[in-house]
């Protein structure tokens, strides 16, 4: 069966950095996820660096097609030394995900990636050799990953999280391993995961970061795919068409605007159940068509969706991101189920222009649901989903 | 009696929260819970006009949050016959 590999990271500086020394990188390919994580020597600009370039050399050229031992050769080639330490160093490791689930990990100087099935760590020791690549001892490891496992890299500030300040040797890794095992059974997502991990983390430094700390997480997930439709077609006679290709596309129905919600309604001989539960009171309550996951308003949910996601795409990410993540309102909702429960969207979007927009309490585009749709396909993209989109 | 308010886009920012709310409390200051039931309803078409679409059954009325008691008195109550 095909997976789909759902990766999420996140990362705190030192404390008083304003740069992190901790790069992750996330590429894909049409049938694998590349995962990159680089830990810059030292810390702040210089970090940076070495970590950016370790990071996106590497990430670039396994894209291309090059082979590892070829990209670490140019790392080590092309790193500028460090006039300190005269070192030029980074340390790495590198995932590839195949959609079968099979992993190429390549790991140097990092701690060892933390693989969890069922909440339980898992040993990698007979899946992995030392091997001599470019002049580096690396470990490099062959397994399979099935639907529901669970990869975490680290950099080493998670492992020494909190030494000399709330533990005299830092968490260590056997009981940083635990404890993601344990969050792998009450956290299910992989963004869930990295953020309650860097959580802990901070708060085992006591807010005061003493090394740059990132988690990065793969997790395995079946395909699911969420069809949304959105405004109705130019052409009235196209109502029962675009219906019709909406439910029998498979995967997560989701309907968005009023109209929208009544054409769907009408054409399946279904009826409309509207609350009048405000949980949030700048939004409008959402709705219930049987057979349909989640009915809301439109451009205003909207705009609050893809102001949702486009937090999380710029890293502002933390507990209280999930909270609002968590919230009783058609856009949360929406955002949660593309950013936890969606490996694809499929949009079907009408494009008529809806008289109730000439209001003058919304702006004057009347192209404005088009424009959120662009966004949030967007944003989907960025999250590493493919998005498709049928206009009617 | 069954009195459908839009919460359409439009009409939500014509404020059909604040509609809602005014009419449940007159609803419960009159005592009136088994005789009247308030529903939503997405965008009823009526965005052209000023106010909320409010709809009693099938007849629409446009409310504004301000005219809302007066609506409650005159159409509501009158029909109730109260």
């Amino acid at each position: 069966m095909k997976m789909h590999i759902d990766a999420a990271f996140k990362s705190i500086n030192k404390f008083k950095e304003e740069l992190c020394g901790d790069k992750v990188q996330i590429l894909r390919t049409e049938n694998s996820t590349i995962a990159v994580l680089a830990d810059g020597l030292g810390s702040g600009v210089k970090a940076n660096i070495l970590s950016t370039l370790t990071s996106t050399i590497i990430a670039t050229m396994l894209q291309e097609g090059a082979s590892v031992v070829e990209a670490v050769e140019t790392i080590a080639a092309t790193l500028p030394v460090c006039s300190v330490r005269k070192l030029a160093y980074s340390t790495f490791s590198i995932a590839q995900v195949f959609d079968d689930g099979r992993v190429d990990l390549v790991e140097f100087d990092n701690p060892p990636c933390i693989f969890i099935r069922d909440g339980e760590v898992m040993d990698l020791e007979e899946y992995s050799e030392l091997k001599e690549c470019a002049g580096k001892n690396v470990t490099e490891s062959h397994f399979t990953m099935r639907s529901g496992d669970v990869l975490a890299l680290v950099s080493d500030g998670v492992v020494y999280a909190g030494v000399g300040q709330a533990l005299n040797f830092g968490w260590n890794w056997d009981n940083v391993s635990a404890w993601m095992a344990k969050t792998t059974l009450k956290e299910h997502s992989a963004p869930r995961l990295a953020v309650s991990l860097i959580e802990a983390v901070n708060d085992l430094y006591l807010g005061k970061p003493g090394d740059d700390s990132t988690c990065l997480v793969l997790k395995a997930t079946p395909r699911c795919i969420v069809n949304m439709l959105a405004g109705p077609p130019v052409d009235k006679a196209d109502d029962a068409r675009m219906v019709h290709d909406f439910m029998v596309s498979p995967g997560k129905k989701v309907v968005c605007g009023g109209t929208s919600a009544n054409i769907v309604a009408r054409v399946l001989h279904r009826k409309i159940e509207t609350t009048l539960n405000y949980a949030d009171p700048t939004l409008p309550p959402t709705g219930k068509i049987q057979g349909i996951d989640l009915v809301t308003e439109g451009v205003l949910t909207l705009s609050r969706t893809v102001e949702i996601l486009r937090s999380y795409t710029e890293h502002k990410t933390d507990a209280f991101y999930f909270h609002r993540l968590d919230e009783d309102n058609g856009a949360a909702k929406i955002a949660k189920l593309i950013l936890e429960d969606c490996t694809g969207l499929k949009i079907f979007a009408g494009r008529a222009i809806n008289p109730a927009h000439q209001n003058p309490g919304l702006p004057s585009d009347l192209s404005i649901k088009m424009q959120l749709l662009d966004q949030l396909a967007s944003l989907v993209e960025q999250l590493g989903k493919p998005v498709e989109k049928t206009y009617y | 009696m069954e009195v459908t308010i839009c919460i359409g886009s439009s009409c939500h920012l014509k404020g059909s929260r604040d509609v809602i709310s005014i009419l449940q409390r007159l609803i419960s200051l009159n005592q009136l819970e088994n005789d009247v039931e308030l529903k939503g309803s997405f965008c009823m078409g009526e965005c052209m006009n000023n106010g909320v679409c409010v709809c009693i059954d099938g007849e629409r009325f446009n409310v504004t949050p301000l005219g809302t008691e007066e609506f409650f008195r005159t159409e509501i109550l009158k029909r109730l016959g109260k």
